[in-house]
């Protein structure tokens, strides 16, 4: 019997699941079959784990198997080996490599090898086919063993192979988790590429290297001078189509059903590799449950995720790979960070300080989580894997190990921020869309001059309400109103938060200058909005202006220098038009914005208004979720209260209980920057806003006491920080960590629950 | 993060306002403290602190407001408060602060009752 252990990959592989990745079985089968005339190259395949890189070779083993009968020989005879399975000592993996050879070459010939599986009977069944180096080998490997020298006898069962080759077939060495290689006791990193040099060399022996951790391989490849024999060939997630169909056997085979409009989703939410899909189909059928629409197929992913295979699955991948829990709370916490919170680390001195950790023990697990694939590394970028499914696990982690959360909670609010994230994705992209459309005009503004109309919608909705397009240029042209504009520098787009928040910053800031003067006194900040909702309203309004002073005070802009814009759509009361007049907003609506952008020749960008936007998602069905960071500076917790403002004015909520709410968070931050450590600290802010309640979460990165910056005066009365947010929510918990404190509050909003409780109503 | 200040107005008889603009932290606390002490040194015994500009206050700065009175106690002065919104209101009842200062609707309010009890 051969080891079990060797056995993995090649078991589980099911040809009849493979889907897709035409082009790249294609280049493979290409390379494999030059070898024949000795212009074989050999390949280094890498990608994240899992992603299917093994399946591609044994795809390709099997290809190569069944080339037809008809072509000449030498046959290629593909001989895939994977080094996970062994066996860090030499002698071991020396000795396996040899069964491995000599069993599959008996298969290849058509033999059926003997029943145990044994180096001698191997060798012996080989010798009676003709092969007699074999014996040569054995009997050296037997020397070498019983000596102790590794090295000699891993050369030598790796040379093996090559002397087997002959007229009726040459090897192709697939060599899977390479990777492993580096785990050789006692054998330099790169021994094996030294051994394999020059049959590598001689373009007779095609070499497929695969392996999850690219960064050890080619510098291994570098040091030999083998780099540049070796084509690179990464492995990502399959074709859309190709993961669509992958469901059809593995639906087939367990009798699911899913709707056809939602296969496309899933695969997609699946980040399209197939041993996740299989996963999922698996967790289907243990269930037994059925999925009828997306938030079926949402509850049941974010359960598997949660609790269930893909759960499993990630959580045996992080203990395999960081046995140590401390480092391995370490690295989940780290990596969240960074693939669900999109922290932009490219750097290895930047993931030691998102890390907390010194120098030797990042480099420690930054290393692990390399080998295992989950980043790439050269000498000083760091690139990270991007995994739909890892990230939620992450955020399951997180949220599990750092807040607390019991599960459920946590796969509801993947669930939410899924399905929150899903739905409005149309009215997003119109949104992005006017934005976008918006940017590009303004690049071409160029100081040239506009009438005045164009910004100013109270005027011109009196003057050509109900009026057609041609009157309104023909008066626009006669108005002898114009607007300068300004020569545009540079156009961003606002800063969003993540995980299906929502903006609190700008669509659209722009840089430019007066007079195409590129002086400091020319420069002007235009602040522009896009409001895409069914009328304007006095709050966006009023929002917008706040964030326009607050924009104005840290740019210490000077009167004039800030111009505030609002694009909209809908519909706009003459109060809500007054005010923006009162506080010097540009009004434009998409009427206007159709003439303005005629003046730039862009008008086919504008989309007519009869492309409607989607339906309305019923408001506050589903929780929503915000996240900021805060520095930890003076006035950074207005920041947050802002957020918080903004957050509550999702649900009607009465102001009063907005001012505690802004008042609570303001209290958690202040006390986050006072306990939170160094200048340089950030605090964490979590906002949950579901109909009953909101949530928030204000944590810390709790590396010791930062003496107040402040007088005597405020020290000696201080304390009330926590007894006033314990005063102004209905409940705070405040948990410490390894990784700071977090203070989590609630405020129930239901109406009525707080002050009067005769209207509390029934609800319960 | 308004435009933070704080201005004093004499209004008589001894009696000055001072009206506290913006958010209510540590550095707009500090240099309230500073104005008031300022104007007890003059020789005002009577202070209005009129809240119609303030946003917001945080406990710091309520620490400032509690030093204020500590002080004006010590010197046998005379302190209100004016035109404190719900929150703020909610604040100085939370932390104690109401029990110890008088809070009026309105500045003029605050100065009949100093006029009355003088």
């Amino acid at each position: 019997m051969r080891l079990l252990l060797s056995q993995g990959a090649e078991f589980s592989f099911r040809p009849a699941e493979f889907f897709g990745r035409e082009e790249e079985l294609t280049s493979l089968l290409r390379v494999c079959l030059e070898g024949k005339s000795g212009v074989g190259a050999s390949v280094l395949i890498y990608g994240p784990p899992n992603i299917g890189k093994s399946s591609l070779l044994l795809k390709l083993k099997s290809e190569l198997k069944s080339l037809p009968e008809s072509t000449a020989p030498p046959c290629p005879f593909p001989f895939y080996y994977s080094f996970s399975n062994i066996l860090s000592h030499p002698l071991a993996l020396s000795q396996h490599l040899l069964q491995e050879y000599l069993w599959q070459l008996l298969v290849f010939l058509g033999e059926s090898p003997p029943a145990v599986f044994d180096l001698d009977a191997l060798c012996e069944s080989l010798t009676a086919r003709g092969h007699m180096e074999c014996r040569d080998f054995v009997f050296a490997h037997r020397r070498y063993s019983e000596k102790g020298d590794g090295l000699s006898a891993l050369a030598n069962a790796l040379s093996f192979p090559f002397a087997t080759g002959g007229d009726l077939l040459y090897p192709v060495f697939l060599f899977d988790d390479f990777q492993y290689t580096i785990k050789l006791q006692n054998i330099p990193e790169g021994a094996i590429f030294s051994i394999l040099r020059p049959y590598i060399k001689s373009g007779h022996f095609p070499m497929i290297v695969s392996g999850s951790s690219p960064g050890h391989v080619t510098s291994s490849l570098k040091r030999e001078g083998l780099y540049g024999s070796f084509q690179l060939l990464e492995v990502g997630g399959l074709a859309p189509d190709a993961s669509v169909k992958a469901w059809g056997p593995l639906f087939e085979r367990r009798n699911i059903h899913m709707p056809e409009h939602l296969k496309e989703r899933a695969a997609a939410r699946l980040g399209h590799v197939p041993i996740y899909q299989r996963m999922f189909a698996e967790e289907v059928s243990f269930r037994n449950s059925r999925i009828e629409d997306e938030v079926g197929f949402e509850n049941l992913f974010a359960v598997s995720v949660t609790e269930g295979k893909l759960n499993r699955y990630w959580r045996e991948f992080f203990e395999n790979a960081i046995p140590d829990r401390g480092k391995r709370a370490r690295a989940v916490k780290f990596l969240k960070r960074v693939l669900c919170d999109q922290f932009p680390i490219d750097t290895f001195e930047g993931a030691f300080s998102l890390m907390g950790t010194t120098p030797e023990e990042g480099t420690e697990i930054l290393s692990a989580l390399e080998f295992k694939g989950l980043l790439r590394s050269d000498f000083e970028h760091i690139r990270f894997v991007d995994d739909p499914v890892l990230a939620d696990f992450l955020f399951w982690a997180f949220e599990r190990g750092v807040l607390g959360k019991n599960t459920s909670q946590v796969a509801a609010g993947i669930v939410q921020a899924k399905i929150s994230r899903g739905l409005p994705e149309r009215a997003r992209e119109e949104h992005e869309g006017i934005a976008e459309t918006a940017k590009e005009m303004m690049r071409r503004w160029d100081c040239r001059e506009v009438p005045a109309l164009l910004f100013d919608f109270g005027r011109f909705h009196e003057a050509y309400k109900g009026k057609g397009l041609l009157e309104i240029v023909i008066g626009l042209d006669e108005d002898t109103k114009k607007v300068r504009l300004p020569k545009i520098s540079s156009v961003s787009t606002g800063y969003r938060t993540l995980r299906g928040g929502s903006r609190f910053d700008f669509d659209l800031v722009a840089y430019g200058f007066r007079d195409g003067d590129f002086s400091e006194e020319n420069l002007v900040i235009w602040a522009v909005d896009v409001n895409t909702e069914k009328t304007l309203g006095q709050a966006a309004v009023e929002h917008f202006e706040n964030r326009c002073r607050l924009l104005s005070l840290e740019k210490s802009l000077k009167p004039g220098q800030l111009r505030k814009w609002i694009l909209f759509d809908g519909s706009a009361d003459a109060s809500v038009v007054k005010s923006a007049g009162r506080y010097g907003i540009h009004l434009t609506h998409r009427t206007q914005m159709r003439l303005f952008l005629n003046l730039f020749g862009m008008e086919e960008l504008e989309k007519g208004p009869e492309e409607k936007r989607p339906p309305e998602a019923p408001a506050g069905e589903r929780p929503l979720e915000f996240e900021l960071v805060l520095p930890m500076k003076a006035d950074a917790e207005l920041v947050a209260a802002r957020v918080a403002e903004e957050v509550a004015s999702h649900a009607s909520v009465d102001k009063d209980t907005v001012d505690r709410i802004k008042m609570a968070i303001i209290e958690a931050c202040i006390n986050a920057f006072e306990h939170g450590g160094s200048d340089t600290g950030k605090v964490r802010l979590r906002y949950i806003l579901s109909p009953e309640r909101i949530e928030l979460f204000v944590q810390d990165e709790g590396k010791g006491f930062r003496p107040l910056q402040a007088g005597d005066e405020s020290r000696r009365n201080r304390g009330w920080g926590l007894k006033l947010i314990s005063e102004l929510v209905d409940d705070v918990e405040i948990t410490t960590g390894e990784d700071g404190t977090t203070v989590r509050m609630v405020k129930d909003l239901r109406p009525g629950r707080d002050e009067d409780p005769t209207t509390a109503g029934d609800e319960g | 993060m308004d435009n933070r200040t704080v201005r004093t107005r004499e209004a008589g008889e001894g009696t000055s306002v001072v009206y506290i603009t913006g958010y209510l932290n540590s550095l707009l606390g500090e240099e309230v403290a500073q104005v008031v002490h300022e104007v007890l040194d003059t020789g005002r015994p009577r202070v209005v602190l009129n809240f119609e500009g303030t946003r917001l206050i945080n406990s710091i700065g309520v620490s400032f407001i509690i030093g204020i009175v500590e002080r004006m106690t010590e010197r046998d002065g005379t302190l209100a408060f004016c035109s404190l919104n719900r929150i703020n209101q909610e604040l100085f009842r939370l932390t104690g602060v109401s029990r110890h200062i008088r809070a009026f609707d309105s500045e003029e309010e605050a100065l009949a009752f100093f006029a009355r009890s003088s």
